[in-house]
C-alpha cells in the first residue's frame, strides 16, 4: 500500500473522530506553546542582550583583575601568605587579590593599551553647593567607554574623558541641590567633602607627648577633610539600553584618584584596586592581549565574555521553560498512547478486515502511526499559532512593562524553528503511537472479524 | 483449480484441544459455485479461513493453481489475499465512516494501483452491483442490502480469481436475499470466478454446482452437479 493512501485513510479516521482528536492535540498545543514562547523569549534575549551590549560597551574594554579567581568568585578557604600581596574580602567570605599601583603602571606602559583605570575607592561624606543642603553622594570614574544619555550639556566623543575640574550628575541631583531645570545646572560648582580619620605612627604620638604640646596631639587626632569643587558638564538620564541606572556622580579619572588618595591614605587600601578597565589601542583584537594579560597571572573579561555570560544565563533561563514544555510534552504522550489504544479497540474489525483484504501488518501499524503523527501536527500547529499571535499582540506590552526601549521586543518569532518544532512534535507523536500501532498491526483478522 | 489435501485444524493445546477439521480432502474446478453446508459449529468458517489463507491449519495443503498457499510466507500469502482473493462476510464487515467509494477503493490500493485505474474500476464494481448512485455516501448510511452489495463491489473490485462468501444472505431479509443470491451467481457465470459459498441454507446450496457437506469437522458428503 502506498504512503499516501495510508496517511489519507489517516487523516479521514481521525476526521470522523473530531472531538477526541481535538482533545488529544491539546495536550500537544500546550507543549508546542510553551516551547514556542521559550524559543521566542529565548531569541529576543539574546539580541536585546547584544543590542545592549554593543551599544553601551566599547568592544576594546578589558576588565582586569590581580587574578582570574576574581571572575570565578574568589578562592574560599586559607590560601598562601604572599607578602606585599593585599587581598579583600567578598561578601561570600572568598578573598580577592587586589591590584598594586605597580600593576596598574606595568599594564598602562603597554603599547597595546591605551589607557587603564582603576576603580578608586572613594568615601565620600556628601556633596552641595552654597546655600543647598547636603546629599550622601557615590562618586565613580567617568567610563569614557560607555554611551550615555545627555539631559543637558554635553559629554565628551566615545574614548575621550571629562576634564579633572568636571563633573556628571545623575538628573536626581538637580532638584535636590536647587537647579530650576537641568539645563540651569550646567557650569555651576559642586563640592564633594571628604573626611578621614587619620592614621597616626607612634613615633608622631611620642614626639607630640615630648614636646608636651596639646595643640599637636589633638591635631593627629582631629579628622581631615577635603573639599573638592567641579563644574557640571552634563546632567546625564536613564537609558533604555542602559546596563545600570547611573546613581552615581562621575568625575574624571585624575581627580577621582585624588580623592581615592585622600580617603585610603594610611590604610592596606592605598594604591589596592580591586579591579581595572582598560582600553586597548583599536585595531587590536582585545582577545590576544586578554591572553597576553592572563599569561602574566592576571584575570581579565572582555566585552565578549560578558556577552557570553549574559548569554549564558539567558540560555539558562530559556532551558527552564524548555523543560516545561517538555514535561506538558510527556504528559501529551500519554493522551496519544491512551487515544491510540482505544481507537485500536474502538477499530478491531476494520483491523481485521483491512488485514483479511491483504493490508501488510506494518501499513496497518503505518496507519495508525500516522494518525498520531496528524495529531501532533495538529497539535504543534495550533500550540504554536497561539503563541505567536498571544506574543505578537503581547510584545508592546512588555517592551512598555520591562521598559526594553522602542524597536526593542522580547519575542522574536522565527519560522525554521518553528517548522523544527512541529515536526519534532510529529515525530514524538508517532512514537507515542507506535505500541498501539503495534497492537494493531499483530492483530489476528480471524478473531477480530469473529461475528459471535 | 483448488485442491484440499488433507487438511486437519485443531484448537486450543493439549486436554483442551479441539478437532475443528479431521483430514478434509476435496477438489474444486475452476469456474465452479460451490457451497460449503453444514449446521452451525460444523466448521464450514474454519474451513473457508484455512483455504483462503487466512488460517493455517497444522496439517494438510491448500493448492491453488499449483501453488501450497499454506507453504507461504506471510507476505505472499497477503499478496495472494489481495490479488486472488475476494472476501464477503455475514455481517458485511462495511468501513462506516467511509463513502461507498473509498470501502470498494481500499483493495485496490493494497494492490498499489495507480489513482486512475482505482477510480474506474470502482465505479465500474459499484455499477456492477446497482447502487453507482451511492458512490459519495457514507456506508453508515446504506441499507442492509445495499451493505451487501458494497461488500461484493469490494469483493469484486480486484477481478479475483475466488470469492469466499461466509453465509452472505445470513442477515438479509429473504427478498433482499434472493437478490444478492442472483447478483452472486451472475458475477459467478460472467467473470468465471469460482465462487464459495458457506451456509447452512440447503435451498442456497441447491443453486450450487458443487455441495461439501460437513458435520463434526469431517466431510459428510460431496455432492457434484455436471452441467
Ligand atoms: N479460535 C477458536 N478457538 C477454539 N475453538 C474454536 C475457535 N474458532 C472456532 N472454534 C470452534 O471450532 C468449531 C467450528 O467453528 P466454525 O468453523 O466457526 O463453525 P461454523 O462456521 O460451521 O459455524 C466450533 O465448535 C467452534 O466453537
Ligand atoms: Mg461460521
Amino acid at each position: 500500500m502506498k504512503t499516501i493512501d495510508i496517511i489519507r485513510r489517516a487523516g479521514r479516521s481521525l476526521r470522523h473522530a473530531k472531538a477526541r482528536t481535538i482533545l488529544t492535540s491539546l495536550a500537544i498545543a500546550v507543549g508546542a506553546f510553551t516551547l514556542t514562547i521559550a524559543l521566542a523569549a529565548g531569541q529576543g534575549a539574546r539580541e536585546y542582550a547584544n543590542t545592549l551590549l554593543t551599544s553601551n560597551i566599547d568592544p576594546q574594554v578589558l576588565a582586569i583583575a590581580k587574578d582570574k579567581s576574581f571572575f570565578e568568585g574568589g578562592k574560599t578557604g586559607p590560601q598562601e601568605y604572599i607578602p606585599g600581596s593585599s587581598t579583600i574580602a567578598r561578601p561570600n567570605g572568598a578573598l580577592v587579590k587586589r591590584l598594586s599601583q605597580a600593576d596598574i603602571d606595568a599594564i598602562a606602559k603597554r603599547s597595546d593599551i591605551v589607557s587603564i583605570t582603576p576603580t578608586y575607592a572613594i568615601n565620600a561624606q556628601y556633596i552641595t553647593r552654597s546655600g543647598q543642603k547636603k546629599y550622601t553622594v557615590d562618586a565613580t570614574t567617568y567610563d569614557s567607554g560607555v554611551t550615555q544619555t545627555v539631559i543637558a550639556g554635553s559629554l565628551p566623543a566615545l574614548r575621550t574623558s571629562i576634564t579633572d575640574d568636571q563633573i556628571a550628575l545623575p538628573e536626581a541631583y538637580v532638584s535636590l541641590l536647587g537647579f530650576k531645570s537641568a539645563q540651569d545646572a550646567i557650569g555651576q560648582t559642586v563640592t564633594i567633602h571628604l573626611e578621614r580619620t587619620p592614621s597616626v605612627t607612634e613615633d608622631q604620638i611620642q614626639q607630640a607627648i615630648a614636646a608636651n604640646n596639646p595643640q599637636a596631639i589633638a591635631a593627629l587626632t582631629t579628622k581631615q577633610v577635603k573639599d573638592a569643587d567641579y563644574k557640571i558638564v552634563a546632567i546625564v538620564g536613564k537609558s533604555a539600553t542602559a546596563l545600570a541606572a547611573t546613581t552615581s556622580v562621575e568625575i574624571s579619572n585624575n581627580s577621582a584618584k585624588a580623592l581615592s588618595d585622600f580617603s585610603t591614605s594610611g590604610t592596606d587600601s592605598y594604591h589596592e584596586y580591586t579591579i581595572a578597565t582598560a582600553s586597548v589601542k583599536p585595531g587590536i583584537d582585545p582577545a590576544t592581549v586578554k591572553q597576553d594579560l592572563i599569561n602574566q597571572g592576571y584575570g581579565v573579561q572582555t566585552a565578549k565574555d560578558l556577552q557570553g555570560l549574559l548569554f549564558t544565563i539567558v540560555n539558562t533561563l530559556q532551558g527552564i521553560v524548555i523543560g516545561f514544555g517538555i514535561l506538558a510534552l510527556i504528559t501529551s504522550v500519554f493522551g496519544i498512547i491512551n487515544t491510540q489504544y482505544i481507537s485500536v479497540l474502538e477499530r478491531t474489525r476494520e483491523i481485521g478486515l483491512m488485514k483479511a483484504l491483504g493490508m501488510r501488518g506494518r501499513h496497518v501499524s503505518r496507519l495508525f502511526q500516522f494518525e498520531a503523527a496528524w495529531i501532533g501536527f495538529l497539535g504543534g500547529v495550533i500550540g504554536s499559532i497561539i503563541a505567536v499571535v498571544a506574543g505578537l499582540s503581547l510584545n508592546p506590552w512588555i517592551t512598555s512593562t520591562l521598559s526594553l526601549g522602542d524597536g526593542n521586543v522580547l519575542l522574536i518569532f522565527q519560522p525554521v524553528p518553528i517548522i523544527l518544532l512541529i515536526i519534532v512534535l510529529m515525530l514524538v507523536a508517532m512514537l507515542a503511537g507506535y505500541f498501539p500501532a503495534r497492537k494493531a498491526a499483530k492483530l489476528d483478522p480471524i478473531e477480530a472479524l469473529r461475528t459471535e | 483449480m483448488i485442491e484440499v489435501k488433507g487438511v486437519t485444524k485443531t484448537y486450543g493445546k493439549k486436554q483442551n484441544a479441539f478437532l475443528a477439521l479431521e483430514d478434509i480432502n476435496f477438489v474444486i474446478p475452476d469456474g465452479a459455485s460451490v457451497a460449503i453446508v453444514g449446521k452451525s459449529g460444523s466448521g464450514k468458517s474454519t474451513l473457508m479461513h484455512a483455504m483462503s489463507g487466512l488460517d493455517r491449519p497444522e496439517k494438510g495443503q491448500v493448492v491453488i493453481d499449483g501453488v501450497d498457499i499454506l507453504k507461504l510466507k506471510s507476505k505472499a500469502v497477503d499478496r495472494f489475499r489481495s490479488e486472488k482473493i475476494g472476501f464477503i462476510f455475514q455481517s458485511f464487515f462495511v468501513q462506516a465512516n467511509e463513502s461507498s467509494f473509498d470501502n470498494v477503493s481500499l483493495p485496490l490500493e493494497i494492490s498499489n494501483l495507480s489513482v486512475r485505474e482505482r477510480k474506474k474500476r470502482v465505479l465500474e464494481a459499484l455499477r456492477v452491483v446497482g447502487i453507482d448512485d451511492k458512490e459519495k455516501q457514507k456506508a453508515r448510511n446504506l441499507s442492509g442490502g445495499q451493505k451487501q452489495r458494497l461488500a461484493i463491489a469490494r469483493a469484486i473490485v480486484n477481478r479475483p480469481k475466488i470469492i469466499f462468501a461466509d453465509e452472505p444472505t445470513g442477515n438479509l431479509d429473504s427478498t433482499t436475499g434472493a437478490t444478492i443470491e442472483k447478483l452472486l451467481f451472475g458475477l459467478n457465470k460472467q467473470s468465471g470466478s469460482t465462487l464459495v459459498i458457506v451456509t447452512h441454507d440447503e435451498d442456497l446450496a441447491a443453486k450450487c454446482d458443487m455441495r461439501i457437506y460437513i458435520k463434526d469437522g469431517k466431510i459428510d458428503k460431496i455432492v457434484s452437479e455436471e452441467k
